[in-house]
């Protein structure tokens, strides 16, 4: 029986060694190694002018970017890109409780990368209590967007009103969407 | 020890596993990362141990943060396959030690977006010291009898899965959270044949650790904390003698409960972190003549009511086990 609990064992190692990427976690840096931009080149990174798009919002209106932040009186944008998941709802109901009513001249988006039409989005947004609440959800139903700024589930994007991107990260405790908001001119 | 004595210890060893490998394992497995609860226990006479089981948990919406049910997006199917590999080792007479590891497959269907990955999920190691020893009979005949076997033990969960943290590209390839957790462990467990029950106490507190990457994508680094974690979990099950060869079919049911507070961001309290959840258990084990095999299936059910959870998935996880004990 020895050699069976050999040969599990070696199973074990072979499972931990397979596993690309362990070392980031177990032992994390604090480096800060965010590439260097060239401002004026179009990207998702801070700094770059954010990638323009149209989507549909629940009710079929197009909705793009570029025409958003340049309306009269406002300040910019905040993509939120959600899968409905209860982490997404977390952050949402954070967000519209504590940065909405302190930023009325931003837009706020809700990013729905996962139904797979307009009116699938649109019950998302009347199940999970959102109809109504300040956010425009849009319908990336061909995760379009989601690639163009390399976004996941909780990612926070803010765009300025001169169309470069001024955060690009996960929501969090959302001080830092709210900084970045502070920020803008 | 004799060998009525093992046998109890065994039983209530196998119930603990059973029920340890099945409600508490899963964190939100399928969008933002999974892992296993601590867990093996050694019989007394044992000297090592095989453990090997196999979850699928399906996901069936969330309690939000007030603890109202909400359901999962239209046309969504959401799945976690969970395949544990366990291995314990005495270490001295009252000292033992094991290690558990996941290897996670998540299946999420959307109307929209489907999406397959696996990966190894976060390991646990652990250790325990069986502090008193049960000395109960078949009847109670003084107080001594009364008494509850006792192990006291620690676990280092092991951030050895997919985090957020690492070079992943999105949420659906997460199999583990990241961060290492130091626990304190008690199991209480009283057997009066045929009868047995348990209990079993857990507080856990996670390491702080710099983060500077999120996604795949570096951003401007921070330093993040897990909240700590308590949970319980009290099960009494009901071994059944098959013939008069000694083997053995035991059912029990379980409650548990489990709460992880929030956790903070450059020291800072993240409001939208903590969690909580409640879950019932049913499992039933076969146990062959010498106890050197058995086998067990178990179903842990999330009351689908507001209240049993807050913030947190509801799933319920289909189990099935093997175990070895090397003599």
């Amino acid at each position: 029986m020895c050699s069976v609990k050999k040969g599990f064992l070696f199973l074990l190692m072979v499972l931990l060694a397979g596993c690309g990427g362990m070392m980031d976690d177990l032992a994390p840096s604090g480096s800060d190694k965010r590439p260097a931009v060239i401002p004026g080149t179009t990207g998702p990174f801070v700094g770059q002018n954010a990638p323009d798009f149209t989507l549909p919002d629940t009710v079929g209106t197009s909705v793009t970017l570029s025409s958003v932040i340049t309306t009269t009186g406002l300040q910019g944008a905040v993509l939120y890109f959600t899968m409905w998941c209860p982490i997404c709802d977390a952050h949402m109901n954070n967000m519209q409780s504590n940065v909405l009513p302190l930023y009325p001249n931003v837009r706020f988006f809700l990013v729905d990368y996962v139904s797979g039409s307009v009116s699938d989005a649109a019950n998302a947004q009347i199940i999970y209590g959102y109809a109504g609440s300040g956010f425009t959800v849009l319908a990336d139903t061909n995760q379009t967007v989601l690639n163009l700024y390399q976004a996941t589930m909780g990612t926070t994007v803010v765009v300025d009103a001169s169309g470069v991107v001024r955060m690009n990260e996960d929501y969090k405790d959302g001080v830092r969407l709210q900084n970045a908001l502070a920020g803008l001119p | 020890m004799t060998t009525l004595h093992a046998f109890r210890i065994l039983s209530a060893a196998l119930v603990l596993g059973a029920a340890l490998l099945s409600p508490l394992s899963a964190w939100a497995g399928s969008c933002c990362g999974g892992g296993v609860a601590t867990g093996l226990i050694l019989p007394k006479y044992a000297r090592s141990m095989i453990d090997m089981s196999f979850d699928m948990e399906k996901y069936h919406g969330f309690w939000d943060l007030d603890g109202k049910v909400t359901p999962d997006p239209p046309g969504s199917d959401l799945r976690q396959y969970r395949l544990n590999a366990g291995y314990a080792q005495r270490l001295a007479s009252e000292w033992q030690a094991g290690i558990l590891v996941p290897y996670i497959w998540n299946d999420n269907t959307y109307s929209g977006l489907s999406s397959r990955t696996d990966g190894i999920g976060d390991m646990t190691i652990n250790i325990w010291y069986e502090a008193v020893d049960d000395t109960s009979a078949w009847k109670i005949r003084n107080l001594k009898d009364l008494t509850p076997s006792i192990l006291v033990g620690a676990s280092l969960l092991i951030p050895t899965g997919i985090s957020p943290y690492d070079d992943v590209n999105n949420s659906f390839d997460v199999t583990g959270r990241g961060f290492y957790r130091l626990d304190g462990n008690l199991y209480i467990d009283k057997t009066l044949q045929p009868w047995n029950a348990s209990l079993a106490l857990n507080y856990g507190t996670h390491l702080e650790r710099s983060v500077n990457r999120e996604f795949g994508n570096y951003v401007e680094p921070y330093r993040k904390k897990l909240g700590d974690r308590t949970s319980a979990l009290i099960s009494l099950s009901y071994t059944y003698y098959i013939g008069t060869a000694g083997d053995k079919l035991t059912g029990s049911t379980s409650f548990s409960y489990l709460r992880e507070a929030d956790g903070t961001i450059d020291g800072v309290r993240d409001p939208t972190s903590g969690f909580r959840k409640e879950a019932v258990a049913l499992s039933i084990l076969y146990s062959s003549t010498d106890h050197d095999w058995s086998v067990r299936t178990a179903w842990s059910h999330a009351v689908r009511e507001d209240g049993w959870g807050e913030n947190f998935p509801i799933t319920d996880v289909y189990s099935l086990g093997v175990r070895y004990v090397f003599r």
